[in-house]
């Protein structure tokens, strides 16, 4: 690969090299038209020709040889005795003219206008370039611009991001006013797609675009956290921790193990972590739904894709923008824990009235003291960000650079992030045919990381017993409970640097307009490094109030991560892009090379001393030294091509096809293809709906598709030995191998197929828009972590294969609103739903998996045919027994009154049989919504903003895994809603059983409604005004507040139901989970 | 430039190296299997799996200690009432078939019986020298044997797997239908005869200490045979071991001690040290010695040789029963090293506590939750080798686990006698483990000798299936629920039924 490497920098340089100002060419011209004869000369030199068509029709055929001539002369013979004149302007550029009608002494015409948005107002950095030409040049402050064109006949591309870009014929005038309109869901925007970029009119996929603005907008550090509600059908898990990524599912889960998540391509490189993006950087992101869109990612489509593009500069002066935000993040929706009588009244009860009668906490031990853990361990968390760009841009280079700082501290006392990052985005025409691009970003966060341990701790902690006062802490685990988190949380630091530099290299050559050459390379270094030192504290009064217990931690120990990883991918691409008539044909093709490498080295010494010079491995002892080094590494190549077809711009096709292989399957499963079509129909545009006047625009469209999913860990299908397993001989250790894990050999990718049917419009006048999706997918060959019976011996009893069948099934409706209703007023308010099925079709001829290890509950899920992945699987509770009568008709050996009473459904017989046991459990649901859905709204006022977005779901449980494991450990705190009302003879008519000790069965009890809507973000800004600011050469200034998570509605009792967790099966149970938070910000926009 | 890009995709040499990506750092199976010597080393991955302890997957590990002790009259589930109830469960007899200890002790016995044919499987196919062939495949199968000896007992007829079965084949019926209790049998007595028969004895060539010898084999056939009631063959075996001369009976009050370990009179040990691998010390068999360390109630700390300990020894769980400590006569010096008696609390002056052998202060009861615990399972912080996290450590302590000993064959060839009514050599062979235990003769009865077993063995993971063998169990356990027809074999793990589609059947009762 090395050498391919060099050899691809050799052609930039070489191409480089000559591509600056070709002036002398060598040509042999034998009998061709003069449309010929320009066309040769093009292909040689630098020189571009503008002509009319009518002017170069020629009969005579053209003779010519030249040697290393000039151009300029050599046009000149070729011209010679023809009624046509010509001009040579920057660039290269040649008009010819006719000799007749040219106005020799004044060839330029200069133009000068004005740009407008929607409601009249000046807008700045409008591009304005010459059509067909790269001359061009861009609106000012108050949206005036000048360019001068070669003739009368010349047309003007105006073009702003997320506007439409309109073309306006000069046809003799020098002064055009233009007035630009959004083009936010207008069907002339352009997407951008895998590979490419396309009109959404040209679109047969499911493609939403979340603009940057929309992004950056508000005070979260990932861009998948900030369009959470936006696109329907996408469901966000978020969490408050800082440095968290989002979770991110597109129409519903087809697959269990590791990779559920969505690709992600920046700028063209494919990653799975997209941390390392500063969102005032992006200008818009992709979310690619259904097959049509994402079928040219092949054997990772399935899960759908996110692509997000960067800013780049633009033609014109120089801009500048800085924007700024402080602001506070805090905890909410904490649950309640029994205060130190309630604790002692409920243990108390459960121990001398239910147990062994011992009073578990006695009187004496109550002093006063209560302790909020929660308060403890939670603070009010500052965090800012500073964003500050440059960008602009000539005809040669563009240029965009920009330098990001955020630091945020975290909800837990000791959790800081902060995060610096610095992108610069250069585009260079070095010709009129070659562009070199390179856009480059480096990161550096620097996070001082916590144990969420810490909430479990304080959820569970004796409430009794102080936190920490005069520097020493209370001793919880003497009173014979968990360990004290403050302690826990004080006691370590633990550190990680990340460094990391993505960059995407192209070079682009069009050596005839209907033809694109595109190579890019892109690059992924990511560098991480984690020092965690333990602190030595023994459980004595020097630490603690009073001694005792297991907190402690005899020696200190140092720990030492460095990873390494590094990705490359190679894409080389032909487009051709070319129309006869009605008939307008874009193909595109190419391969496309991949690597990944990781590395990660661990060390570890006991006795490092507590000085932080001297935290180095070599500072320890040897005595429980640790070293180890692991390994990854995969290779990917791949074919794709994409054909899009339009007749009559009203008629449209898309077909696609990959073929990937991969280093992750064994030789015999390694190549996958993954075809698709789609076809759409642009009803607005046929001659029938000319006269009507509802529809701006209708547009329906339809796809099929085969996707993939791989992602399952690297070198899956090998029986791997387990090297270096210890035995004893003659009192010397002996290192043996086993080969623990039972393997299938035939793993291989995942297969999705998808249809989707969707239908576009626009009705009142562009006011109200709408899209509706119907899709159905299905994924087989599903890999799954098949429960294996302990016969085979594997040590956890299970290993993955391709077993299962999954399928959801759903509909997504999005409407928007906008409408301007004076020129001081205008708003929008769109919302979005989606709803979606999942089920399991077929699983490994019916074997049910379970899941959810919830203590000595056991499984809690089971995911079973027809129900969806990782169903709740529980006791039906029927209240509670309140009479002895009760309690011995209810089956429940040792119950008491005051326990549950669970329904007793089946039994071994298939019929209720008196008894309660595994036979009596039933499908609850899962935490997979059915709905999620999204609202959005925002207002401008003069110079007042104001915007909303809201996000919910419905339709998902929520095992409570706190609640349900409490008992595993007899003197855990206990909620207070529970100690309150349990239930006593005096309090029969309640929900929470009796006072008890002891864990109980898995049951509905502790399942919950997952249900919530969360207002996300509310912002209210105000834009001050430009008479004002341009005495102090200011172009704008927006201050605005802000605030995210402002309430969130939910039935659900715990701290937050957005739980995130990889493993799929058991999702939804909340045991340890990082709580709601809720954010306050006031910003700062500038521009200069 | 295309052109190299496209010879990626479409030259095939070049396609064929780029692709084939081998794993990093790691040795595959095909790999590994080059090596010569790979076919010992799998052998040495066997003996590994009698470290399976902790709360996981167990072999003869800390929840196996928990389900025979604690279900047995020597022992009470011990730490405070509330902890650890699937132990309470055990202790007083209330378990199902969903107690996680029986499922995790079936999954740590299959994982060992799996390795131990995957072993067979690759010396059966290894071009060993025969006799190093046959003594390896020896040490397999006797511990692969005495694995499917305590599934037999603790469980009735399991699945029977001799064989590599394929995860394809996981879904057999074959491999999910339990065989009977003689079939088990069988396959025991056959596996272990092969030891008998190809193993080295103690001392001679190829054996080496920590390494199954035929005396090993031999001894535990002989006990095998006493579950069968097969008297003459248990006789047979017994005094085959007697006869060979290698071993003899050693010093009680310090056998359990690292300085016994290996004595003379050990014949089944299982060996452990401080090695340390990826991500813990991985030679032991974990919480073994902690799981049965003495537990504190309150605060107190204490030091030894200037070494300062904070907390307590353990978890105190299986703390030896107050019938246990009466079963012993006046005079026996394995009381004393059996169990570590925590003394009263007295009214002011200095109390003493209980001094360990090591020089370790235990407090009295006020400050301790158990009046007794295991002193065969403690392992000194300061006197013996520590964990390799260092001596503060208790999870990982290197503490040999002894399974068979000398005494023990001496009392199965008693047995066996009696059986055979040979009344002399019967009382000749107990009063030889009386005498060491500093206790004057006694006649060979059969009361007598299941009497010498329970004292000589206490805490040994014997007692339970010596009460069922013996017929004892419904009587000596009926005060702690004890049922007659149901408790006599623990239920099968209902996790591995329900993965089985019901084809494992339950065991009566359950």
């Amino acid at each position: 690969m090395k050498l391919t490497f060099a050899f691809l920098f050799l052609c930039y340089m070489h191409v480089s090299a000559e591509g600056v100002s070709q002036t002398r060419i060598t040509l042999k011209l034998d009998k061709v038209d003069l449309k010929q004869a320009l066309a040769a000369i093009e292909q040689k030199s630098s020189y571009r020709f503008l002509y009319n068509e009518a002017l170069v029709r020629t009969e005579e055929g053209i003779s010519l040889n030249a040697y290393n001539e000039e151009v300029i002369s050599v046009l000149d013979k070729i011209l010679n005795g023809r009624p046509i004149t010509y001009q040579v302007l920057d660039n290269y550029l040649v008009v010819l003219k006719n000799a007749a009608t040219a106005d020799i002494q004044n060839p330029d015409i200069t133009i000068t206008g004005r740009v407008t948005g929607p409601n009249g107002e000046p807008m700045p950095n409008v591009s304005v370039t010459l059509r067909g030409t790269t001359i061009g040049t861009t609106t000012n402050a108050q949206g005036n611009f000048s360019i001068t064109v070669p003739d009368e006949n010349a047309v003007l591309v105006f073009s702003y991001v997320g506007y439409t870009p309109q073309e306006i014929p000069v046809r003799g005038r020098t002064a055009i006013e233009v007035s630009l309109v959004a083009a936010d869901r207008s069907l002339d925007q352009v997407v951008v797609v895998g590979y490419g970029t396309a009109r959404r009119r040209d679109l047969t996929g499911s493609v939403a675009t979340v603009s940057g603005a929309e992004i950056a907008k508000q005070p979260v550090l990932t861009p998948t956290q900030a369009i959470q509600g936006r696109v329907a059908g996408v469901q966000i898990i978020t969490s408050g921790a800082p440095n968290a990524l989002p979770t991110v599912r597109i129409r519903g889960i087809g697959t269990t193990l590791g990779g559920q998540d969505p690709l992600y391509v920046v700028d063209g490189v494919i990653t799975e972590d997209i941390r390392n993006i500063n969102n005032a950087d992006i200008t818009s992101m992709e979310i690619l739904k259904d097959a049509s869109a994402t079928a040219i990612y092949g054997m990772r489509a399935a899960n759908g894709v996110l692509i997000i593009t960067t800013k780049k500069g633009r033609p014109g002066k120089m801009v500048v923008n800085y924007d700024a935000f402080v602001g506070i993040r805090e905890a909410t929706n904490l649950v309640d824990m029994a205060g130190p009588n309630q604790y002692a009244g409920y243990l108390n009860e459960a121990s001398v009235y239910y147990g062994t009668g011992d009073s578990l906490v006695p009187a004496s031990r109550l002093t006063g003291t209560h302790t909020d853990w929660f308060d403890a361990i939670l603070r009010r968390g500052f965090l800012q960000n500073h964003n500050v760009s440059m960008s602009g841009g000539s005809e040669r280079i563009n240029y965009f650079l920009s330098a990001g700082y955020t630091s945020e501290e975290g909800i837990l006392i000791t959790n800081k992030f902060n995060r610096f990052t610095v992108r610069s985005n250069n585009e260079y025409r070095l010709t009129n045919k070659l562009k070199l691009s390179s856009l480059v970003s480096f990161s550096r966060f620097d996070l001082r990381d916590v144990d969420y341990g810490a909430f479990n701790n304080a959820y569970r902690a004796a409430p009794y017993v102080p936190d920490k006062i005069n520097g020493k802490y209370g001793n919880t685990s003497a009173a014979g409970n968990v360990g004290n988190p403050v302690l826990s949380l004080e006691k370590v630091f633990n550190n990680g640097i990340g460094n990391r530099l993505q960059g995407t290299f192209g070079l682009e050559f069009k050596p005839i307009s209907w033809i694109t050459f595109r190579s890019s390379l892109g690059i992924d270094l990511d560098f991480f490094k984690k020092v965690e030192y333990l602190y030595k504290f023994l459980s004595d009064t020097q630490t603690f109030i009073e001694a005792g217990g297991n907190q402690q931690r005899g020696n200190s120990r140092l720990n030492i991560t460095d990873n390494t990883a590094n990705k490359w991918v190679w894409d080389n691409t032909v487009q051709l892009a070319k129309s006869f008539g009605e008939h307008s044909f874009n193909l595109l093709a190419g391969v496309t090379a991949e690597q990944y490498k990781f590395n990660s080295i661990t060390g570890g010494r006991f006795d490092v001393p507590e000085n932080r010079d001297q935290w180095y491995l070599n500072a320890g002892s040897l005595g429980g030294a640790v070293s180890n080094e692991t390994g990854d590494k995969w290779t990917r190549n791949s074919v794709l091509g994409r054909l899009n077809y339009n007749y009559a711009g009203r008629y449209l096709l898309t077909a696609t096809m990959r073929a990937d292989g991969t280093s992750r399957f064994s030789e015999d499963n390694r190549w996958g293809y993954f075809p698709s079509i789609g076809a759409g129909w642009l009803i607005s545009d046929e001659s029938f709906m000319d006269g009507q006047q509802i529809f701006d625009a209708l547009k329906l469209r339809g796809s099929w598709g085969r996707v993939g999913n791989d992602k399952i860990p690297t070198s899956l299908y090998y029986t791997l030995a387990r090297l270096n397993v210890p035995y004893y001989f003659n009192g010397q250790e002996y290192l043996g191998i086993s080969f623990p894990d039972v393997t299938d050999k035939n793993v291989q990718w995942e297969v999705t197929e998808e249809i989707d049917l969707g239908l576009e419009f626009t009705v009142l006048n562009n006011r109200l828009s709408g899209e509706l999706d119907w899709y159905k997918k299905e994924t087989t060959d599903a890999l799954v972590y098949v429960t294996i019976p302990g016969i085979l011996g594997d040590p956890d009893s299970r290993f993955i294969t391709n077993a299962a069948t999954f399928e959801n099934k759903g509909f997504e409706v999005t409407l928007n609103w906008r409408d301007n209703i004076n020129k001081d007023l205008d708003y929008r308010i769109g919302g979005n739903v989606g709803f979606n099925k999942n089920k399991i079709t077929g699983l490994n001829g019916g074997q049910a998996l379970f899941a959810g290890n919830v203590g000595g509950q056991g499984f809690v899920t089971l995911s079973d045919n027809n129900q969806p992945i990782g169903s709740f699987y529980l006791l039906e509770v029927e209240g509670i027994l309140q009479t002895e009568a009760e309690v011995a008709a209810s089956g429940q050996s040792g119950a008491k009154v005051g326990d549950l009473n669970y329904r007793d459904v089946s039994g071994p017989a298939g019929k209720p049989d008196g008894v309660i046991d595994s036979y009596d459990r039933t499908f609850q649901g899962s935490y997979q919504p059915k709905v999620t859905f999204g609202v959005n709204g925002g207002l401008n006022y003069k110079s007042f903003d104001f915007s909303f977005a809201g996000y919910g779901t419905a339709g998902g449980k929520i095992y409570n895994g706190k609640r349900a494991i409490r008992g595993a450990d007899a003197r855990d705190n206990i909620e207070a809603e529970i100690a309150k009302e349990r239930w006593t003879p005096n309090n029969p008519n309640t929900s929470h059983p009796r006072a008890t000790l002891n864990q109980m069965a898995a049951s509905t009890y502790f399942l919950e409604k997952g249900n919530f809507f969360r207002l996300n973000n509310l912002t209210l800004g105000y834009t001050l005004s430009e008479r004002l600011l341009s005495r102090v050469r200011i172009n704008s200034v927006r201050v605005y507040f802000t605030a995210q998570n402002l309430f969130t509605i939910t039935p659900y009792s715990g701290f937050t139901p957005e739980l995130q967790t990889d493993q799929i099966l058991e999702a939804g149970i909340e045991s340890n989970s990082y709580p709601s938070t809720r954010t306050f910000a006031f910003g700062l926009n500038i521009g200069f | 430039m295309l052109a190299t890009a496209v010879c990626i995709t479409a030259g095939s040499s070049c396609k064929r190296s780029f692709l084939d990506v081998p794993p990093q750092g790691q040795l595959t199976e095909e790999q590994a299997l080059i090596d010569p010597g790979a076919a010992e080393k799998l052998v040495g991955g066997v003996y590994n799996t009698l470290y399976f302890g902790s709360f996981g997957n167990n072999t003869v590990g800390f929840l196996w200690v928990i389900m025979n002790d604690v279900a047995s009259d020597d022992a009470d589930k011990g730490s405070f009432p509330a902890d650890f109830g699937p132990a309470a469960e055990i202790d007083n007899f209330t378990f199902n078939a969903n107690n996680f200890i029986f499922n995790n002790v079936w999954l740590g016995h299959y994982e060992a019986i799996v390795r131990a044919n995957k072993a067979i499987d690759v010396l059966n196919r290894s071009t060993f020298d025969e006799t190093t062939r046959k003594r390896l495949l020896g040490e397999v199968r006797f511990l692969r044997g005495f694995y499917y000896f305590n599934l037999v007992r603790a469980f009735g007829g399991v699945p029977k797997i001799i064989s590599i079965i394929p995860p394809s084949e996981a879904n057999s019926d074959a491999v999910n239908t339990r065989a009977t209790r003689d079939e088990i049998y069988a396959v025991i007595i056959e596996d272990l005869q092969y030891g008998v028969d190809n193993l080295p004895a103690k001392g001679e060539a190829g054996a080496v200490v920590g390494r199954i010898t035929k005396g090993a084999a031999q001894g535990m056939l002989a006990k095998v045979y006493l579950y069968r009631q097969d008297w003459q063959k248990a006789f047979d075996l017994s005094k085959a071991v007697i006869e060979s001369g290698k071993y003899s009976l050693g010093d009680y009050t310090t056998m359990f001690r690292e300085v016994g370990a290996n004595n003379s009179e050990s014949i089944f040990e299982v060996q452990t040290g401080p090695h340390r691998g990826i991500d813990n010390c991985d030679a032991v068999s974990p919480l073994f010695s902690n799981g049965q360390g003495p537990r504190s109630k309150g605060a107190w700390r204490n030091n030894v040789d200037g070494k300062p300990y904070d907390g307590d020894l353990g978890f105190g769980l299986n703390s030896p029963s107050a019938d246990l400590a009466n079963a012993y006569e006046p005079g026996d010096i394995r009381r004393g090293a059996t169990i570590i008696f925590i003394n009263p609390t007295v009214g002011g002056g200095p109390n003493p506590g209980t001094v360990l052998w090591d020089g370790f202060r235990i407090p009295t009861q006020d400050s301790v939750e158990n009046p007794r615990y295991s002193y065969k399972a403690y392992h000194s912080p300061f006197k013996e080798t520590p964990s390799c996290n260092g001596y503060l450590d208790k999870d990982f302590k290197p503490k040999n686990i002894r399974i068979l000993r000398y005494a023990e064959v001496l009392l199965i060839y008693a047995e066996a006698a009696a059986r055979l009514n040979n009344t002399g050599e019967a009382t000749a062979k107990l009063n030889l483990v009386r005498a060491r235990a500093n206790l004057g003769p006694t006649t060979g009865t059969l009361a007598n000798i299941w009497k010498e077993r329970r004292v000589e063995l206490a805490m040994e993971q014997d007692r339970f299936f010596d009460l069922v063998r013996t017929g004892q169990a419904a009587t000596v356990l009926a005060g702690k629920g004890f049922q007659t027809g149901k408790h006599e074999v623990f239920p099968i793990p209902q996790a591995q039924r329900d993965l089985s589609a019901g084809r494992l059947t339950q065991n009566p009762g359950y």
